[in-house]
């Protein structure tokens, strides 16, 4: 069990979190760069002092700024950190990278190397120096030097940020399974929403060093507690809508570009329509920009659409927020589900 | 697809335009590059010259006659064993100065730099004339050493003090330099791994940082083998290689100087030779 509740002065906000991940859980914090995601792994790592806090691991005091003031150095931590940059030794071969951190009995040590060389597929590159291998190679052998090193906690930085998309995933994965193997406690931290939800089993959104939700990673997304966590999760357009009376003053509806079916699905979410000013290709969909009375609105759907032509969609089961920009209970689910939501018509 | 106003269309970048090397014309391309090599040859052989102007001179014979007489390797012997301890006192007393240095963690970094630049900076001549004032004898530094039964004029210890002087900016901004390129990144991940920081130092620290202060270390050899401007002020006797050429001009004229010249090469350029061949060596194998 990781548990930190921790504080830390940055340039610009204070960093506030209160975790607790349990053996073999996984969490992922996501935020955008210079949220602070940084920051806690590295307070949990010993490389940042909290100003504030106290940092827990399997019952061990890592950092406690209460008395008895504790603060455990990063090398008697047992806590592993993987970054971007794999970091390997590049005067040690591939083998004495992955027994670096390796104490206890040479026997064992050999056999387990084995092992993990052959599931991480690192076998035949053992004796190779790290500046021959690929950058996928590299993260392997920076995996399984953490593993060998029998870290308590593994805390992964954007390890894959920037490989190629199917490579990230194959080398999540194999950290997924490794991870719930040997029930460690994992934190990951990401800016890409769906890099995110490939590692975690929890997710955490963090905005200016606070944590603004958490939850299962789907539901996360699906219902965001606030305006600003739904912008972080993907919500590009906000639309007004009219007042109600249950709702008075402006209440708006967070539309997901991904989360649209075009025509006209009332029974599903929010109808809109409105005129089509661009429509350009996004991976194998159609990003296509419309015009409805109040808002802008972005779509990306399976079909092309012609410009300036009327168009009718529907936002699924959109989130909708206050004034205040807190999650308000959506819109009062009458007998005929037609009038779950009321039908905001642009200039058409 | 119907078509989108927010797409543009980028015009073909004209034939062979490639951005900023264009149009050169072949001829001046290659009168550029000539021009370029032959100006590289004419440095290189003008570094170069003094010492192809050495062994063009040298004779056998006049080799066999100066290092034949009585007492001509004590120098040598004196300037191998004064260079070492040099190099003793340098590893001991710079390599922790040079990586304060390179990670930044002395108050005022600029300060101490500064320090270290200015024994660069100074004519050898002139630390040998202020030596004089600092460890001479009638100075506070000279009344502890002879309370000690020491001296620094015209001793072993005067002739290690001055190639000390002459040679420990070389080595502590070399070995400065040498450290600024290990990745703290690295250090980090290895004190992750578990290593306190002694370790980590051992482990990887030196071992990235090898190549550059085997380099740093080799040319403060050289200089230290070289030491003159200092050394012929506080420690004249005994007589060091550099000193020996120096008197055998005076006294018995250039051409039975020379042999000593090229003993103070054969001794001095070895290491650094060595050190050098050994780091960049070491250098590729991490490239890879």
């Amino acid at each position: 069990m990781l548990e930190a509740d921790v504080e830390v002065d940055r340039r610009d906000f204070t960093v506030r979190a209160a975790l607790t991940v349990a053996p073999g859980e996984r969490l992922a914090l996501f935020g955008p760069s210079g949220a602070g995601k940084t920051t806690i792994l590295e307070m949990i790592a010993g490389l940042v002092r909290p100003r504030r806090g106290l940092i827990l691991l399997g019952g061990r005091v890592l950092t406690s700024t209460d008395r008895p003031v504790t603060v455990i150095p990063p090398w008697r931590r047992r806590v592993g950190l993987l970054r971007q940059d794999p970091g390997l030794f590049p005067h040690l071969s591939v083998r004495a990278n992955l027994l670096y951190g390796r104490q206890g009995s040479d026997a064992e040590a050999a056999s387990e190397l084995t092992e993990l060389a052959r599931v991480l597929g690192i076998d035949e590159l053992l004796r190779s120096m790290p500046a021959r291998l690929s950058g996928g190679q590299a993260h392997r052998v920076a995996l399984g030097r953490l593993l060998l090193s029998h870290c308590d906690a593994l805390l992964l930085d954007e390890p894959y940020t920037g490989l190629d998309a199917s490579l990230s995933r194959t080398l999540t994965d194999l950290v997924v399974s490794l991870v719930a193997e040997r029930a460690v406690p994992s934190i990951l931290v990401a800016h890409e929403l769906a890099e995110a939800q490939a590692f975690a089993d929890r997710l955490a959104v963090l905005d200016s060093g606070e944590v603004l939700q958490t939850g299962e990673p789907g539901a996360v997304v699906l219902s965001p507690a606030t305006r600003r966590v739904a912008e972080l999760v993907g919500y590009t357009s906000f639309v007004p809508l009219p007042a109600s009376p249950g709702q008075p003053g402006a209440a708006v509806a967070a539309i997901h570009p991904d989360r649209v079916v075009a025509g006209r699905r009332p029974e599903r979410g929010l109808v809109l329509d409105g005129m089509v000013t661009s429509c350009r290709p996004a991976g194998a969909l159609w990003e296509v920009t419309v015009m409805t009375g109040a808002a802008t609105v972005t779509g990306r759907f399976p079909e092309p659409v012609a410009s300036r032509r009327e168009l009718v969609f529907t936002a699924i089961d959109p989130p909708v927020f206050g004034s205040d920009g807190a999650s308000v209970a959506r819109q009062p689910v009458s007998a005929d589900r037609d009038t779950r939501w009321v039908r905001w018509t642009g200039v058409g | 697809m119907a078509a989108s106003p927010t797409v543009t269309v980028t015009p073909p970048a004209p034939e062979g335009g490639r951005p900023g090397g264009a149009a050169v014309p072949r001829g001046l391309r290659y009168a550029n590059r000539s021009l370029a090599i032959t100006g590289t040859a004419i440095i290189w052989v003008a570094l170069l010259g003094p010492v192809i102007a050495l062994l063009t001179h040298l004779s056998w014979h006049s080799i066999k006659t100066s290092l034949s007489s009585p007492g001509a390797f004590e120098p040598l012997i004196l300037s191998v064993e004064s260079g070492a301890v040099t190099l003793g006192v340098l590893v001991l007393l710079g390599t922790p100065l040079a990586w304060a240095l390179a990670r930044g963690t002395l108050p005022f970094p600029r300060v101490w730099e500064a320090g270290v630049l200015a024994t660069l900076l100074l004519p050898p001549l002139v630390i040998g004339l202020l030596l004089v004032f600092m460890v001479g004898p009638f100075t506070p530094i000279g009344h502890l050493l002879s309370g000690l039964n020491l001296s620094a004029t015209d001793t072993f210890l005067a002739l290690v003090i001055a190639q000390v002087y002459e040679s420990a900016p070389y080595y502590i901004l070399g070995a400065q330099a040498a450290f600024s390129g290990v990745d703290p990144r690295l250090e980090q991940q290895a004190a992750l791994l578990g290593d306190p920081p002694r370790r980590v130092f051992r482990r990887v620290t030196v071992p990235l940082a090898a190549p550059g202060l085997a380099m740093a270390l080799a040319i403060s050899w050289a200089r230290a083998m070289g030491a003159f401007g200092a050394v012929v002020i506080i420690a004249y006797h005994p007589t060091a290689l550099p000193l020996q050429i120096w008197t055998t001009l005076q006294e018995t004229g250039l051409p039975s100087a020379l042999p000593f010249a090229l003993v103070l090469l054969v001794v001095a350029l070895p290491l650094p030779l060595a050190a050098y061949i050994w780091s960049a060596r070491a250098r590729s194998r991490r490239r890879g």
